[in-house]
């Protein structure tokens, strides 16, 4: 018989040279490595999580595709798209529009260990990385493409990157931090090991299992198959913090904490919403903040506490966000729903509101007071009341809205004035974040920078649309057309 | 981000500041319309033909029946090789990190895996030659040859020049239209042929297989060239790199021959000019002149 993997593969790994024709800093800087401060000699203890041959590779790949090729095919034959609820629908545009391109820039960090990782043995892992990414993002192409006959709004899929919507250009900006503009060893520690390995569970376990409750098998399947993926590539992060740890701790616990703090606020958005309003009441498994304690919070604890590392300075805050940013981003993005290109559902009638009160216990307080200022204005007609006539202020650090971190009590401003220039956050945290590493963040310009800049004509609610890209056929209007709101009628206190 | 963070800095110098013109990038194809759903069926397939082949001939005992001629061979040419192909993975992942286009990236992103492929075959057969060969140096002296014998230098300088070309324009130029088609045509299609006169019939055969993805990569290269000249402007780009960086595909023929040259098979001068005869070819069919430089063209 021919040899086992395990017999050749230390060959194949054996690959570091001595450059000696060219500067090895110049090829291998350490702005794309990330390896100053630590030893060359260090890397050899870089050992991978998971030992998988190219041959293994292609052959199990190949099955995967035809699984979730062969349920996709058999599912567009049949009717399933006519019966899912359109609120479901609105999770799975929101998640392909945000995700399917954050994909493809996977597959452009993935390269970037392939070519620059301060070892080989990470640079061929990163092979397989850069493939799975690419498989992610025709899967979603493709998924999307079949449905474009039933909405338009899965042409975003494609298109949301190629446009300034506000919501697109925080998961954007997100990226760019911790994929595109990052050294290897800070993606290691940002994305594979934050992101894919945490926070990524929630779109692709939660909302897979969320999908196949609500009867979508085939994005449900999609999910589940990309996740299995994720799984095995996410753990490049392990090794790599392994090496940190030994060398320089303090970087790897800041930049722990500004990732877990970032991709916090980002799930926020993508994520909250969908879990806790979107998802049909009848389909939901577990509430988002449920997902992130058992899942999210757990796993990073679990993380620190492994290599040695303390629990970010800021957890009773984000504790406290737990409990109400994503709240805060709902009621925000279903108010300025113009400017998404889904429908949002308010997911606020009287049923959906006593599971908000059971999962939240603060819910009515912080948001349902506000809901009621909706409800009433629903139901006497002043839709007008309702809607949107300008653009919220911006954080300087996620791009999200200023007030949409925390509850409606938390509105203390956090402002700092950098080389001249005035930067607002969302939250404290936020502001700190920025502060490690001003120069990273200092002199973009979020949307609303932009709109005072005078770069978006005209100056108003109808400029910010076009600016964004909104067109008619896609603009958010209320998924179930405020029935919902009936639920509440002539009942209002007042 | 902000303006002049890393990447962005990065981005403005290596890309967009190339003097190569293209009005849109998205409008270029790649001839084999390479799919992630295609790829892994059809690298699955050749893998199991692989497989069928390194079983088949473990039946036979093929590795210990091997002449002094052959073992020597692949001692020299084949097992290196894999430091050669790493090599060749990290600057393919370069093409397709800057490109301006993923219809380019992702070409670029396959190349990059077949490379991986290659040095994961290269290291089983050189794991199963040192197990038939034990005293021969299989899998403990290749490091050694890859730095040091002289034979190689020549291909190891241009991998490593071509490493700090970090423009995209020059990256792809000094990759795909220098180093690559050159250590293919050598260390793939030339090796094998020396492989088969040996008797190491065996990875003549691998070889042969592994040459398919080397076309694949050929073709892509050559459309996108060809795709970039239809704008004349560009010629004088691209040839003005290929002209510059040329002396280093033709080092690289001339030592790659040295290193394959075998009394059973091609001696070097001949491994050389067949080597700069298809090179020349190849860069025809991807609309450029071979190398102006001194050495081009010389036999």
């Amino acid at each position: 018989m021919p040899l086992n993997r395990d017999d050749w593969y230390d060959t194949s790994r054996d690959l570091e040279w001595t450059l000696s024709y060219v500067d090895p800093e110049v090829a291998f800087p350490t702005r794309w490595s990330g390896a100053q401060g630590i030893p060359a000699e260090a890397w050899q203890a870089w050992d991978e999580p998971f030992r998988v041959s190219y041959r293994d590779y292609v052959r199990i790949q190949r099955e995967k595709e035809a699984g979730v090729k062969a349920v996709s095919n058999a599912l567009l034959r049949s009717a399933t798209y006519e019966k899912l609820d359109p609120a479901h629908v609105a999770a799975s545009q929101l998640h392909m529009g945000t995700t399917c391109l954050v994909e493809h820039m996977a597959v452009t960090m993935q390269s970037r260990f392939c070519r620059f990782a301060p070892t080989p043995r990470w640079r061929n892992l990163g092979v397989f990385g850069m493939l799975d990414e690419t498989r992610h993002t025709q899967l979603d192409m493709r998924f999307a493409h079949n449905l474009l006959r039933h909405d338009q709004r899965f042409d975003w899929t494609q298109k949301a990157f190629h446009t300034n919507e506000w919501g697109v250009l925080a998961v954007k900006n997100f990226f760019d931090d911790v994929m595109l503009n990052a050294d290897c060893v800070e993606a290691a520690l940002a994305t594979s090991l934050t992101v894919e390995h945490g926070f990524t569970n929630i779109q692709f376990v939660a909302l897979a299992a969320d999908a196949m409750a609500a009867g979508d098998i085939n994005w449900s399947n999609l999910l589940f198959s990309i996740q299995t993926d994720e799984a095995r590539h996410a753990q490049q992060g392990f090794p790599t913090l392994a090496v940190l740890m030994e060398h320089d701790p303090e970087r790897a616990q800041k930049a722990l904490d500004v990732a877990f703090w970032r991709s916090t606020r980002l799930f926020q958005n993508l994520t909250g919403p969908a879990m806790d309003y979107y998802t049909p009441l009848d389909q939901r498994k577990m509430s988002f903040k449920e997902f992130m304690l058992e899942w999210i919070v757990n796993h990073h604890e679990r993380v620190l506490e492994d290599y040695g590392l303390k629990k970010p300075w800021y957890w009773d805050d984000f504790l406290h966000s737990l409990e109400n940013g994503h709240h805060a981003m709902h009621i925000g993005t279903w108010f300025w729903r113009p400017t998404l290109f889904w429908r949002p559902n308010a997911g606020v009638s009287k049923d959906e509101r006593a599971w908000l009160n059971e999962k939240y216990p603060t819910w009515e307080e912080n948001w349902g007071v506000l809901w009621d200022e909706i409800i009433r204005n629903v139901n006497d007609g002043s839709m007008e009341q309702t809607l949107p006539e300008t653009l919220p202020s911006l954080c300087n650090l996620t791009q999200l809205p200023l007030g949409s971190a925390a509850s409606r009590h938390d509105l203390a401003p956090h402002q700092l004035v950098y080389r001249g220039r005035l930067y607002h956050f969302d939250h404290a945290v936020s502001k700190w974040c920025f502060e490690q590493d001003p120069e990273r963040y200092a002199g973009h310009q979020n949307i609303v920078d932009r709109f005072i800049d005078g770069q978006i004509l005209p100056p108003d609610l109808t400029g910010g649309l076009a600016y964004m890209g909104i067109t008619p056929e896609v603009m958010g209007e209320d998924v179930y057309d405020y029935a919902w709101a009936k639920d509440y009628a002539g009942t209002e206190s007042d | 981000m902000g303006p002049d963070v890393h990447g962005n800095v990065w981005l403005r110098e290596h890309r967009d500041a190339t003097r190569l013109r293209c009005a849109d990038w998205d409008a270029f194809r790649d001839p084999d319309a390479v799919t992630y759903g295609r790829y892994v069926a059809q690298q699955d397939d050749q893998e199991t033909y692989v497989e069928g082949l390194l079983e088949q001939f473990e039946r036979e005992d093929h590795d210990a029946a091997l002449g002094t001629e052959a073992v020597a061979l692949l001692r020299r040419a084949l097992a290196p090789s894999r430091y050669l192909a790493h090599g060749q993975q990290m600057l393919s992942a370069y093409l397709q990190q800057l490109a301006s286009s993923s219809y380019v990236a992702n070409c670029a992103a396959f190349q990059t895996a077949d490379q991986l492929r290659r040095v994961q075959i290269t290291a089983c057969r050189t794991t199963q030659l040192r197990s038939a060969h034990p005293r021969a140096g299989f899998a403990t002296g290749e490091r050694q040859a890859w730095e040091g014998a002289d034979d190689w230098q020549p291909i190891r300088r241009a991998v490593e020049l071509a490493l700090v070309e970090f423009d995209w324009d020059r990256a792809f130029v000094v990759t795909n239209l220098v180093v690559k088609p050159v250590a293919d045509l050598l260390t793939l299609s030339e090796l094998g042929r020396q492989c088969a006169e040996a008797g190491a019939r065996l990875d003549a055969l691998i070889l042969e297989n592994l040459w398919i993805d080397a076309q694949r990569g050929w073709r892509w290269t050559a459309a996108l060239t060809r795709f970039l000249l239809a704008d004349e402007a560009n010629r004088e780009v691209l040839q003005g790199h290929l002209d510059e960086l040329a002396p280093l595909g033709d080092a690289m023929a001339d030592s790659g021959g040295r290193l394959l040259a075998t009394g059973s098979g091609r001696d070097a001068a001949e491994i050389s000019a067949a080597v700069r005869t298809r090179w020349g070819a190849l860069l025809a069919e991807a609309g450029l002149a071979a190398a102006a430089g001194p050495a081009a063209g010389t036999p």
